[in-house]
């Protein structure tokens, strides 16, 4: 396989956006990541879009078609890619391996999804459409629901506290302020969202032991690679930034089935094929772009991943260790508990992140000096995940 | 009483719910058949407070039952102050409607 060099990247603020359809998101995410790359009108051989629902959210199919008529990208090969929450991240290890592997030169990742076309309880239950449909539909199960089941045991098991899960929601909604392109620009206190006697009208439970400040936004927005060969890369005018690890691996469909519920074992084998293809370990990593669609994930992905024994993640988290200038920053943009949670447009959204602080150019945000990042994309309740380890090129 | 059916793999005797084509422990094809039995214990809960659209209720009660042969699934819990552990009976109601229609499925009272 060649090196695949992320040359641009592009994405659109996330937020409720009335005004713009899915494919004017997907447009403009992936003109920016075109301009952003300087590739003017060079061809571009492949498009990959990464979006879950968009026949349920906006009754509109066969997106990337769509798409490749809308940027005059013709005669360019173009696929959707699903795969639930993490079809962006599953989007982009197709673009890579066209590249890769010489069956491509350029490719254009766009991941996308316009969810707030449809009202709330709607988007929850097309969402609780990736459950299983007699095992846990029909009971009325949501994606919440299938974080409380998990974070009662994990909780329990490994003493983490509702006060641990409030820190995960505070640090990343203060990392969100400094990210002009994140959902939730709001700052939050313990106070306001746990420990003051009101401060469950500010946080219901939304499925307990998960209040809503535990819980992503729902929101409309696009993000989008282009993904080439170094040598391609070095004739365009960003710092080369490679992707150096890709990792995926699936577990059973129902929570109930795992041996261990509180296992997530396709965390740790993603994470640890990535680490291995990229011939670096935890410790090498910089920076981390974890899918805390709960604040509970954050917490669990950041042990499985193995950045932290088992347990210690939210000990590290107390410490302030995975805050902007702690030890291992993670979710600097904010993650998907601020940046939001378009479900197609994440796993991208991660990896532009991760490009931006590679590249030194993520503003008030910036991880001091990040040349490896780290990404993890989590798919269904983490029945499919994707794990990526980005290097700057010296 | 009509329940789920469940599936025991007749290599290797791992119970599973759902169904799969080929057992998650050794590939084997050929399974007996099986109901879970009328008790077991809760392994873990939620109380959902947004339910999903077509679903005009709160605080409804979802958790994992082991049942005392082995097999594992989700289903309805009809009590205010569940804990882990609790012994439960089951039932077979209805848990929802979809389209005009009652769907039924598991639901679980406490019992001795
Ligand atoms: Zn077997």
């Amino acid at each position: 396989m060649r090196p695949v060099v992320v040359a641009g990247v592009g994405m659109i603020p996330f937020e409720r956006r009335d005004e713009d359809s899915l494919m004017d998101m997907l447009a403009t995410a992936g003109l920016n990541a075109m301009d952003d790359a300087g590739l003017g009108d060079r061809p571009i051989d492949s498009v990959y879009v990464g979006n879950m629902a968009s026949g349920l959210f906006n009754h509109q199919v066969s997106v990337a078609s769509a798409l490749v008529d809308r940027l005059s990208l013709l005669p360019a090969a173009a696929d959707r890619v699903e795969n639930g929450p993490a079809s962006g991240g599953s989007a982009i290890k197709n673009g890579f391996l066209a590249v890769a592997s010489g069956f491509n030169d350029v490719v254009l990742v766009v991941g996308g999804e316009k969810m707030r076309e449809v009202i709330g309880p709607k988007a929850t239950d097309i969402v609780a459409c990736m459950t299983h449909p007699q095992a846990e539909y029909i009971y009325g199960v949501t994606l919440p629901a299938m974080a409380g089941m998990f974070a009662r045991l994990y909780m329990e098991k490994y003493g983490v506290t509702r006060e641990h899960l409030s820190m995960v929601a505070i640090k990343n909604q203060t990392n969100g302020l400094l990210n002009p392109y994140a959902h939730i620009q709001m700052k939050i206190t313990m106070e306001g969202i746990l420990s003051h006697p009101q401060s469950h009208i500010n946080s219901p439970v939304v499925a307990d032991p998960i209040h809503l400040y535990d819980c992503c936004p729902v929101s409309d927005g696009a993000a989008a690679v282009l993904l080439t060969t170094e040598e391609i890369a070095n004739k365009l005018k960003k710092p080369l930034v490679t992707i150096d690890g890709i990792g995926q691996a699936t577990d059973t469909h129902t929570l109930q089935e795992r041996s261990d519920p509180t296992d997530l074992k396709a965390v740790t084998l993603a994470s640890e094929q990535a680490f291995k293809m990229a011939g670096i370990k935890p410790k090498d990593i910089d920076v981390a772009e974890l899918h805390d669609a709960f604040t509970i994930l954050e917490i669990a992905e950041s042990e499985h991943a193995g950045f932290f024994p088992k347990g210690e993640g939210a000990k590290a988290l107390e410490r302030g260790e995975t805050q902007i200038g702690g030890k291992l920053p993670i979710n600097p943009s904010g993650g998907l508990k601020a940046r939001g949670h378009p479900v197609g447009a994440t796993g991208v959204a991660q990896v532009v992140e991760l490009v931006w602080q590679l590249r030194g150019e993520a503003g008030e945000r910036q991880v001091k000096g990040a040349a490896n990042g780290f990404s993890l994309n989590f798919g269904g309740f983490g029945n499919n995940v994707l794990a990526f380890v980005l290097r700057r090129k010296s | 009483m009509k329940t789920i059916t469940a599936y025991k793999c007749n290599k290797c005797g791992l119970v599973m719910y759902p169904y799969h084509d080929r057992c998650l422990n050794c590939k084997g094809r050929d399974f007996k058949e099986i109901a879970p039995t009328s008790k077991g214990k809760l392994l873990t809960y939620t109380v959902i407070e947004q339910l999903p659209w077509g679903m005009d209720e709160r605080g409804r009660v979802l958790g994992v039952v082991e049942f005392d042969n082995g097999v594992k699934a989700l289903g309805l819990i009809k009590d205010d102050a569940p804990r882990i552990g609790m012994k439960l009976k089951v039932n077979w109601e209805p848990v929802r409607e979809m389209g005009g229609e009652e769907i039924f499925g598991l639901t679980f009272v406490k019992t001795k």
